[in-house]
C-alpha cells in the first residue's frame, strides 16, 4: 500500500525510543534521585582538585602580584586573556541554542539546551575570573562600576572597551542566568513533587519558588521565556562582538581590525558548539539519556560547526589578504613575519589554529563524520584547542613584536600559576556541572514534553496494523 | 437545570482553604505586603526603611571589621627651625664627586636633611653641568646598607670593633711605633686634592723613609709616561673635541669611559649639532676591536684585532707624513687609515687623535701623529693638563715586590683595591701578608681591606670637606650635605692625627682655602659656587721631541701577532672599574651597546657564533631563536692559566677573533659567603672578575690579552637584556637618519617623506584635524613638549640613571629583567644596521625613549576606570591610585614605554614583606630603611599592580610653576622647570619646555631644525608631545635605510 503517505520522513523523531510523558519524567529525574555513580564521584573529586589548584594559583597572583605569571613589558596579556576570551565564546553556544533557536522555532534545541544554557552560565562563570583577577590591584576592582561615590564623584572611563566588557559580560551573565533559572522552575517543580526526601522536599520547595503548574503560571513562564529570549539574541551578538572591541578598537597591528566583531561571534558560536558537543557526548552517556540527546542533534550540531568554522577560516583568509592589501607595513609585518612565518618565534600557533580551525572541521561535510560519535568528541576537543590559540596568536602574536623592535620580547611562556588558573576554571566549571548534573534534570523535561509525537507515534503504530489489512479494510478504517 | 457540579482539579471540588487563597492570589498583580491593612507601605511589617537601616548596619559592621590596624608612624618636628630649613623645600649645596680620580663638580639636592638627588655643577667649565650615570648614580653609595659602620681590627678574617678613634690611634701608633724603621707605603688612588697632597707631604715628612704611591685600577700610565718622553711632562693634556672637525679614535672610548667623557662628549656634542643653516659636523673614525659608545657613534669605524693597536698607530703616521714605513695591514683596515689621514692633513690644526691604549709606544705615536696634524696647541691644550689619572703601573709592581721582599713596614691603603683589580691580584694578596701592619681607610670591607689589619671607615664625599683639583689650576670644592650616617673619619683626619697635628679635616681644608683664597669670604664663596676657576686661557702647546719615536716604531714593528682569538677587556659605562660596583641602579643600568644588565659577558662576533657556536644571526631564523631565549651559551676563555667562564652574546662590530670581557664584576670576599655583608648584597653573583686576565707589558698594564684559548662549553647562562632584537627592521618611521651630503643635497627630504606618508590626512599642516573623526579642541596655555636630537646623544645613559633617581623608579633585580619586568621610565634603544659579518660596515643608532605625552593617547581611552589621562598642559599623567592594573595602557602604546609593577619591588604594597625569596636580594636591599633614604619625597612610590611610566617630571613642572607664580612671572625657560634627564644630559640632547611659548627654547628647537624634525609613529595620530631630530651622519651611506629595500 505504497501509494499512501501518512507521514514526511524528511525530519527524523526528535526523541527515539517510543516514550510516554511519565517515562520522560522518570528518565530525566533519575539522576537526581538515585545515588550518584562512582564515575561522578571520580569527576567531581578531580573538578574540586582543579578548583582548589586554581585558587591557590590566583591567591599566589593576588599576594605576590601579577609577576607570579611571566606576562612582561611588552605582552601585557597573555594566557589571562586569552583564556578569557575562549571561555566567553564557548558560553555562546548555549545563548544561542536557548534563545535565537527558540525565536526560530528549531524543537530539536529542547533536548540540549538545558546543558547548553548551564554550560553558558559556568563558562561565562569562568570567563569572568580572568578579567578580575588579572588586575594588579585587585581589591580596587569596583573602581570599574559606575556608581555614585565619594571619590568626586568619579566615573569609570566609558570609552575603554574594558568597560564595555563589564557590562557586556554582566549583563549577559545575568540574562542567562535568568534564562535558565526560568525555563528550571517546572522541572524544579517536578522534582519537588515526586520527592520523599525531607530535605530534597525543603531544597526543591525553595527552589521552585512555589510553582504550581497553574495557567497563570505557564502563561507568565511562557512570556517571560519569550522576553528573555529576545533580550538574549541580541547578547549572542553583542557580547562577542564587544570582546572583539578590546582589540578591534586599539592601535596595536593585528588588534586593529574592523572584521572583528562578525570573526569573533562566528568564532565563539564555533567552539560553543564544539563544547557543548564535548559535554553532551559525555552526558548522554553517563546520564543514560541517548533517547533524548540522539545522533541527530549531534549531527545538527556538526553542521553548525562546519559552517562556523569556514566562517572563521574566511576571516583568518580575510585578515590575511587586507594585511598584504592595505599596504600597512607594521600589519603586514604582524601576520606575515609574526604569524605566517612558521620559523618566527610563536609561529607554531599560527598554524595550530589554521589546522585546527579551518582544516580539521571539513571533515563534516560527509555525513558519516557527522554521525560518528567518536570523530565528534575528538573534533569538539581540536575545535576548542585551535580556538584557544586562535586567541593565543591574535593577543599575544600581535604585542610580542609591535612597533619598535627595540621592545620586541622574549620568548612568552606561561608559568605554572598562570596555567593553574586555567586549569582552576576547568575545575570551576566541571564542579558546578557535576553538580548541575546531580541536582538539575539536564533535559528541559517540560519542554521535552512539548516535541514528544506520542499520540502521533500511537497513531502511527495503528495505522501500521491497518496497513497490513486489505484496502477495503483500510478504507472502513479510514472512514470511521 | 442540572445542579451537577463539575470542578477542575480535586482542589476545587474540596474547596479547601489553601485552594481558595491560591486561586485568588492567581491574578493578584498587586505588591504584596504583610500586614499592610490599607495603611502605607511605611507601616508595612517590613517597611522600606528598616530594610535599609539593616543594610546600612550591617555593611558599616562589616567595614569595620575588615579593616586593618594601620601602624602608627610619628613625624615630629623641629623645636627651634633651623633657619636654612623648611621642611618639604629642597635645599642645594655645591660639592664635587670624587671617585678613583674622577672628578665632576656636583650640586647636591638635600630634602630634609637627606641629599637625594646629584645634579652638574654648571658653573664648573669643565662639565657645564654635564653628568654621567656614575655621578648620577653615586647618590645611592651613600646610603649602601654594605658600608662599613666602625672603625674594625680584622681577626681572623672577621671585624672586630674598635670601640673609640682614640682606641684606634693607640692601637695603629703602638704598631707604627713598632715597626723598626720599615717605611710606612701610602697606596692610593688618584689623588687630585691639593689639600690632602699637602696633607700626605707633611704625613711622609714625619715618617722618613715613607712613601707615597700612587695606583690607578684604570690606568693612563701608558699616556703618563709617553708624554714625559715626548714633551718632558708627566701629565695629560686637555682635549678640545669642539675645536676638531675631523676626531680620529684609535680605541678610546671617550664618549663613555675614557678620561673625562662628560668634558669630552659634551665638546663631541658641539661638533655634531646641526645647524640647518650651514650644516656641518665633524667627522669621527673609529678604529677598535669592540663595539664601543664611542664607536657607535662614529661616522667610519674600522675594527682591528688588539695586537695591531700600534701598528695601525703606525699605519696613520706613515700615511701623515711618510717619517716612517707604513705596516702590512688588512686592505679594508689600510683604506680606512688613508681615508682618515686625507681627512687630518685637510683638516691640519682642526683635528684630533687619541688613543685609549695604555702602551707606552702607541702614545709616543699617537703623539707623533699629533704633532702632524697640528693638534698640539689647537686640540689639545697644555695649558690646563687634566689630573684624573697619576698612577704609574710599574710604581705598583715595585711596590708589590717590595712588600712580598719584607720591605714594607706599614701600607695604608685608601681609594685602591688591588686585590680585586690588580692583574696580578694574587702576588699582592701575598705580600700583603708579608707587611707588619696595615691599615685600610675604606666604606666598606672590599677585597683588600678585608686583608688588611686595621679598617678605618672613610665617609662618602657628600659626608665629606675637601677639595679636587680635575685640571690644573681648576678647583672644585667638597662640603658635607648631610651629617654622617656612620662612625667615619676622613683619611686625611687620620694622617694628620698619626702625624701628631690635631687640626680636624674640616679645619685643615678651610685654613688652606681661606690661605688661597685670601679671606674666608673668599673660601665661602668658593664652597657655596663649588669650583675656583682660573680666567679662560687659549689653547698651549708644548714643546715635541721626537726623539724617542724612533724606538716606538722598533718595538711596535717587532710587536707579536697573538693567537686565533685575542681578548679584550673593556669598561662598561655603568660600572667602570668597579668601584661602585653595590649600586643596583648602575647594576641595572642596560649597557648603552649590549643592553644588558646586572653581568658582564664574553662579547663575540657573529663570525664568531656562526663558527663556533652554531648561531647564524643573519639568518633571522636562527636569529629570532637565539634572541627570544635568554640562555647564552658559556664560554670558557683560558689566558696564562687563568681561566674564567662567562656567557657568549653576539655583538655585531666585534672583530671576527676578538673575545670581549668588561672588568668591574665580580666581587668577591676571600670567603665568598662574606661578599654579601663585606662588599654588598647586590654584587653577589654579578658578573666574573675579567682583571687577572690584562697583561703586564713590563711597563704598564695593557687590557688585552695576545692569545686565549675559548672553548664552547655544554652550559647555558642566562643573560638579562632589556632589548634583544638589535635591527630597526627599516622602520624609518621609528628612526629617521641620513647622510650629510644627501642632507645638503636635499635638505627638505625628510620633511617630504613625511609629508608624503600624511597625504591622505591634509599633510604635516591639517594632519593633526583631518586624521580624526572628531573636532580638534583648542588648548590654550602651557604645551610641555621636547626634543630630542638624535646627532647629540651619545648614549651615555646618565638621563637613565637621572630618571632613576629623580623619580624613585624601582630596581627589579636580574631575576626580574630575566623576564622583562625592568621598569625603566627612560631607556635608551639601540639599532645596528649594515652587513652583520661585515664588522666595518656595521652602524649604531641610538634613540632615548621615554613616553611621548601623545595628545590624542591610545593609554588613556582604554583605561577603564580613568587613571591615565590628559592634561591641560599636554601631559598624559598617571594617576596611581586610580590604576587597578589591566595593564591595557601597556598593551595599547605603540612605543612600549609603559611599566607594570609586576610585584612589590618597592615595599610600598599592602601585603608588605612577602617578596623575599621571590625578588632578588638586591631589591631587597634597595628596601632595606637605609637605602630608602635616598627616595624623593616628591614622587609617589609606586605599590604593587600598578602602571606607572615618564611624567616629564611633573613634580618639577609643579615646583617651577608654583616658584613663578609666587614671584608673579611668567616661567622662566630652561631655567624653572628642567626634567631629571634635560638636566643631566651632557650633550644637551634634550630640550624640554613649553612649545606654545614661541620664545622658548623648544619652540626654536623646533622651528630651526624644521627639516630635521620627526616624531616617533608619527603617521598613527597619537601627536606626541615628544620630536626627534633626524640623525645626520657624515659618512658615505646609511646602512639601516638600504636595509629597509631589502627587508
Amino acid at each position: 500500500m505504497a501509494l499512501l503517505k501518512y507521514e514526511s520522513q524528511v525530519r527524523p523523531p526528535l526523541v527515539n525510543g517510543d516514550k510516554d510523558y511519565h517515562q520522560v519524567t522518570e528518565d530525566i529525574v533519575r539522576p537526581i534521585e538515585s545515588n550518584p555513580s562512582k564515575m561522578w564521584w571520580a569527576g567531581f573529586l578531580i573538578a574540586v582538585g582543579l578548583l582548589c589548584f586554581g585558587i591557590y594559583s590566583v591567591y599566589r597572583d593576588v599576594d605576590y602580584g601579577i609577576g607570579q605569571w611571566n606576562l612582561n613589558k611588552t605582552v601585557g596579556w597573555g594566557w589571562d586573556i586569552t583564556n578569557f576570551v575562549w571561555w566567553v565564546g564557548i558560553g555562546h553556544a548555549g545563548t544561542l541554542i536557548s534563545a535565537i533557536l527558540l525565536l526560530f522555532r528549531q524543537g530539536w534545541r529542547t533536548g540540549v539546551n538545558r546543558a547548553a544554557e548551564a554550560m553558558t552560565i559556568f563558562a561565562v562563570m569562568c570567563a569572568g575570573q580572568f578579567p578580575i583577577w588579572h588586575m594588579g590591584r585587585v581589591w580596587m576592582a569596583f573602581f570599574v562600576m559606575p556608581y555614585p561615590n565619594t571619590r568626586g564623584p568619579l566615573w569609570p572611563n566609558f570609552n575603554s572597551p574594558l568597560l564595555w566588557d563589564v557590562f557586556a559580560i554582566s549583563t549577559y551573565f545575568t540574562v542567562s542566568l535568568l534564562f535558565w533559572y526560568a525555563g528550571l522552575l517546572p522541572d524544579l517543580a517536578t522534582v519537588r513533587d515526586r520527592a520523599k526526601l525531607k530535605w530534597r522536599k525543603l531544597f526543591y520547595g525553595i527552589t521552585s519558588f512555589g510553582w504550581t503548574g497553574s495557567t497563570k503560571h505557564w502563561q507568565r513562564h511562557e512570556a517571560l521565556s519569550l522576553v528573555l529570549a529576545g533580550l538574549a539574541t541580541p547578547l549572542v551578538l553583542s557580547v562577542h562582538t564587544i570582546v572583539s572591541f578590546d582589540f578591534a578598537t586599539s592601535v596595536i597591528p593585528g588588534w586593529h581590525t574592523t572584521i572583528f566583531p562578525p570573526y569573533f561571534v562566528a568564532g565563539a558560536i564555533f567552539s560553543g558548539f564544539a563544547m557543548v558537543q564535548s559535554l553532551l557526548i559525555i552526558s548522554r552517556k553517563v546520564l543514560k539519556l541517548e533517547d533524548y540527546i540522539t545522533m541527530e542533534h549531534i549531527e545538527v550540531m556538526n553542521k553548525v560547526i562546519v559552517l562556523t568554522g569556514s566562517i572563521v577560516g574566511v576571516a583568518y583568509l580575510t585578515e590575511l589578504f587586507i594585511a598584504w592589501y592595505g599596504q600597512n607595513k607594521f600589519e603586514n609585518w604582524a601576520f606575515m613575519q609574526n604569524r605566517v612565518n612558521l620559523f618566527s618565534p610563536l609561529g607554531w600557533s599560527y598554524y595550530i589554529m589554521m589546522g585546527c580551525n579551518v582544516l580539521s572541521p571539513q571533515i563534516f561535510w560527509f555525513k558519516k563524520m557527522r554521525r560518528n560519535l567518536t570523530v565528534t568528541f575528538f573534533m569538539s576537543v581540536i575545535v576548542n584547542i585551535g580556538m584557544w590559540f586562535e586567541r593565543f596568536v591574535i593577543i599575544v602574536t600581535s604585542i610580542y613584536r609591535d612597533y619598535l623592535p627595540s621592545s620586541w620580547s622574549t620568548y612568552y611562556t606561561p608559568t605554572i600559576w598562570e596555567i593553574g588558573f586555567y586549569l582552576g576554571t576547568f575545575g570551576l566549571f566541571f564542579t558546578c556541572y557535576f553538580l548541575f548534573s546531580k541536582f538539575f534534570p539536564v533535559i528541559a523535561i517540560a519542554e521535552i514534553k512539548h516535541i514528544l509525537k506520542r499520540s502521533g507515534e500511537n497513531y502511527k503504530e495503528k495505522m501500521g496494523d491497518a496497513e497490513k489489512e486489505p484496502l477495503e479494510v483500510f478504507a472502513h478504517e479510514m472512514a470511521h | 437545570m442540572s445542579d451537577k457540579k463539575y470542578w477542575q482539579s480535586f482542589g476545587e471540588r474540596s474547596n479547601s482553604e489553601a485552594f481558595k487563597q491560591s486561586s485568588e492570589n492567581e491574578f493578584n498583580s498587586e505588591l504584596s505586603l504583610d500586614g499592610l491593612d490599607g495603611k502605607g507601605l511605611l507601616d508595612a511589617k517590613t517597611p522600606r526603611r528598616d530594610f535599609l537601616k539593616y543594610l546600612g548596619f550591617s555593611t558599616a559592621a562589616a567595614t569595620l571589621a575588615a579593616s586593618c590596624e594601620m601602624p602608627v608612624k610619628k613625624v615630629i618636628p623641629y623645636v627651634n627651625k633651623p633657619e636654612e630649613i623648611t621642611p618639604g623645600v629642597a635645599n642645594y649645596y655645591a660639592t664635587t664627586y670624587v671617585s678613583g680620580g674622577d672628578v665632576v663638580s656636583v650640586v647636591a639636592k638635600v630634602r630634609d636633611g637627606r641629599p637625594i638627588k646629584i645634579e652638574g655643577n654648571e658653573l664648573s667649565s669643565i662639565t657645564k653641568g654635564g653628568t654621567s650615570a656614575r655621578v648620577q648614580a653615586s647618590v645611592l653609595d651613600l646610603y649602601d646598607t654594605a658600608r662599613l659602620r666602625y672603625p674594625v681590627q680584622m681577626v681572623g678574617g672577621k671585624p672586630k670593633e674598635v670601640s673609640t678613634f682614640d682606641a684606634f690611634d693607640k692601637m695603629v701608633g703602638d704598631d707604627l711605633a713598632g715597626l723598626g724603621g720599615s717605611p710606612i707605603v701610602l697606596l692610593t688612588g688618584t689623588i687630585t686634592s691639593p689639600s690632602s697632597k699637602e696633607i700626605i707631604a707633611a704625613f711622609l715628612a714625619k715618617y722618613p723613609g715613607s712613601k707615597h704611591v700612587q695606583y690607578d685600577a684604570d690606568s693612563y700610565s701608558g699616556i703618563l709616561l709617553a708624554n714625559e718622553a715626548a714633551y718632558g711632562k708627566r701629565a695629560i693634556p686637555s682635549y678640545q673635541f669642539d675645536q676638531a672637525k675631523v676626531i680620529v679614535s684609535l680605541d678610546a672610548d671617550f664618549l663613555g669611559t675614557w678620561l673625562s667623557p662628560i668634558e669630552f662628549a659634551r665638546q663631541y656634542a658641539k661638533g655634531r649639532k646641526v645647524n640647518e643653516k650651514n650644516p656641518e659636523v665633524s667627522k669621527h673614525y673609529q678604529f677598535e676591536s669592540l663595539l664601543s659608545v664611542t664607536g657607535g657613534n662614529s661616522d667610519y669605524r674600522f675594527v682591528h684585532l688588539p695586537t695591531e693597536t700600534g701598528v695601525v698607530a703606525l699605519a696613520l703616521l706613515a700615511e701623515l707624513n711618510g717619517s716612517v714605513s707604513a705596516p702590512s695591514l688588512d686592505e679594508k683596515l689600510k683604506a680606512g687609515i688613508k681615508k682618515a689621514a686625507q681627512d687630518l692633513l685637510a683638516n691640519k690644526g682642526n683635528a684630533l687623535v687619541v688613543s685609549g691604549s695604555n702602551n707606552v709606544n702607541v702614545q709616543l705615536l699617537v703623539n707623533a701623529i699629533n704633532e702632524a696634524i697640528g693638534a698640539n696647541g689647537t686640540t689639545i691644550n697644555w695649558s690646563a693638563p687634566i689630573q684624573f689619572r697619576q698612577g704609574i703601573d710599574s710604581d705598583f709592581a715595585s711596590l708589590v715586590s717590595d712588600m712580598d721582599g719584607g720591605k714594607v713596614g706599614a701600607l695604608f691603603v685608601y681609594n685602591a683595591n688591588p686585590a680585586y683589580d690588580y692583574f696580578d691580584a694574587d702576588k699582592f694578596k701575598a705580600a700583603l701578608k708579608k707587611v707588619k701592619t696595615s691599615v685600610s681607610f675604606n666604606d666598606r670591607l672590599d677585597e683588600t681591606s678585608e686583608l688588611c689589619k686595621y679598617v678605618i671607615p672613610a665617609p662618602h664625599y657628600l659626608e665629606s670637606w675637601g677639595d679636587a683639583e680635575p685640571k690644573t689650576g681648576y678647583y672644585s670644592l667638597l662640603q658635607p650635605t648631610i651629617m654622617p650616617l656612620f662612625k667615619t673619619r676622613p683619611f686625611e683626619e687620620s694622617l694628620l692625627k698619626w702625624s701628631g697635628n690635631t687640626t680636624t679635616h674640616e679645619d685643615y681644608v678651610r685654613q688652606y682655602w681661606i690661605k688661597k683664597t685670601g679671606s674666608l669670604e673668599g673660601y665661602e664663596k668658593a664652597l657655596q659656587d663649588g669650583v675656583v676657576e682660573p680666567a679662560t686661557a687659549s689653547a698651549s702647546s708644548s714643546a715635541f721631541s721626537s726623539a724617542k719615536i724612533a724606538d716606538a716604531v722598533a718595538a711596535i714593528n717587532a710587536q707579536k701577532k697573538g693567537d686565533k682569538y685575542e681578548l679584550v677587556l673593556y669598561k662598561k659605562v655603568s660600572l667602570g672599574v668597579g668601584s661602585q660596583a653595590n649600586n643596583p641602579w648602575l647594576l641595572e643600568m642596560p649597557d648603552p651597546i649590549t643592553r644588558a644588565d646586572w653581568d658582564n659577558y664574553a662579547i663575540v662576533s657573529p663570525q664568531y657564533a656562526k663558527e663556533v657556536l652554531g648561531v647564524d644571526v643573519s639568518n633571522r631564523r636562527q636569529a629570532d631563536k637565539y634572541e627570544v631565549h635568554p640562555d647564552k651559551t658559556v664560554l670558557s676563555i683560558k689566558v696564562n692559566g687563568k681561566n674564567i667562564t662567562l656567557p657568549a652574546l653576539i655583538i655585531p662590530g666585534t672583530h671576527a677573533n676578538v673575545i670581549g670581557v668588561a672588568v668591574g664584576f665580580g666581587r668577591q670576599s676571600a670567603d665568598a659567603g662574606n661578599t654579601a655583608e663585606f662588599i654588598g648584597r647586590a654584587v653577589v653573583g654579578a658578573g666574573k672578575n675579567a682583571f687577572p686576565l690584562a697583561m703586564f707589558n713590563g711597563q704598564t698594564i695593557e687590557g688585552y690579552a695576545p692569545s686565549v684559548t675559548v672553548e664552547k662549553t655544554n652550559e647555558v647562562y642566562k643573560v638579562a637584556q632589556t632589548q634583544t632584537h638589535n635591527s630597526y627592521e627599516g622602520r624609518t618611521e621609528v628612526v629617521k637618519e641620513m647622510t650629510l651630503a644627501d642632507f645638503k643635497k636635499s635638505p627638505d627630504s625628510i620633511l617630504e617623506e613625511r609629508d608624503e606618508e600624511l597625504k591622505p590626512f591634509g599633510g604635516i599642516k591639517n594632519f593633526e584635524e583631518q586624521g580624526t573623526l572628531y573636532a580638534v579642541y583648542d588648548k590654550p596655555g602651557i604645551k610641555w613638549g621636547m626634543s630630542i636630537d638624535m646627532n647629540s646623544c651619545v648614549a651615555c645613559g646618565a638621563c637613565v640613571i637621572a630618571c632613576h633617581a629623580e623619580n624613585n623608579v624601582p630596581v627589579v633585580g636580574k631575576s626580574e629583567v630575566l623576564r622583562f619586568h625592568d621598569m625603566h621610565w627612560m631607556r635608551i634603544d639601540r639599532y645596528f644596521s649594515g652587513d652583520l659579518n661585515d664588522a666595518n660596515s656595521v652602524q649604531t643608532v641610538f634613540q632615548p625613549m621615554l613616553c611621548q605625552h601623545c595628545d590624542n593617547a591610545p593609554c588613556e581611552n582604554v583605561c577603564p576606570v580613568s587613571a591615565t589621562n590628559h592634561s591641560s598642559e599636554g601631559l598624559n599623567q598617571m594617576i596611581y591610585n586610580r590604576c587597578i592594573g589591566t595593564r591595557y595602557c601597556a598593551n595599547n602604546c605603540p612605543y612600549k614605554v609603559r611599566r607594570f609593577n609586576w610585584a612589590d619591588y618597592t615595599g610600598a604594597d599592602s601585603f608588605p614583606d612577602n617578596q623575599r625569596g621571590i625578588l632578588d636580594d638586591s631589591v631587597m636591599m634597595m628596601n632595606d630603611d637605609l637605602s630608602r633614604m635616598v627616595l624623593n619625597p616628591d614622587v609617589t612610590v609606586r605599590s604593587r599592580g600598578v602602571m606607572e611610566k615618564c611624567s616629564f617630571c611633573v613634580q618639577r613642572l609643579q615646583e617651577g610653576k608654583l616658584k613663578a607664580k609666587m614671584e608673579n612671572r611668567t616661567l622662566k625657560d630652561m631655567v624653572d622647570v628642567r626634567t631629571a634627564c634635560q638636566q643631566a644630559c651632557p650633550t644637551e640632547a634634550i630640550v624640554f619646555g613649553d612649545a606654545r611659548d614661541k620664545d622658548s627654547m623648544i619652540a626654536k628647537t623646533r622651528a630651526e631644525n624644521e627639516q630635521r624634525v620627526f616624531y616617533a609613529l608619527e603617521e598613527l595620530h597619537v601627536l606626541p608631545n615628544v620630536n626627534y631630530l633626524a640623525k645626520i651622519r657624515n659618512t658615505d651611506v646609511i646602512e639601516g635605510v638600504a636595509a629597509e629595500k631589502h627587508v
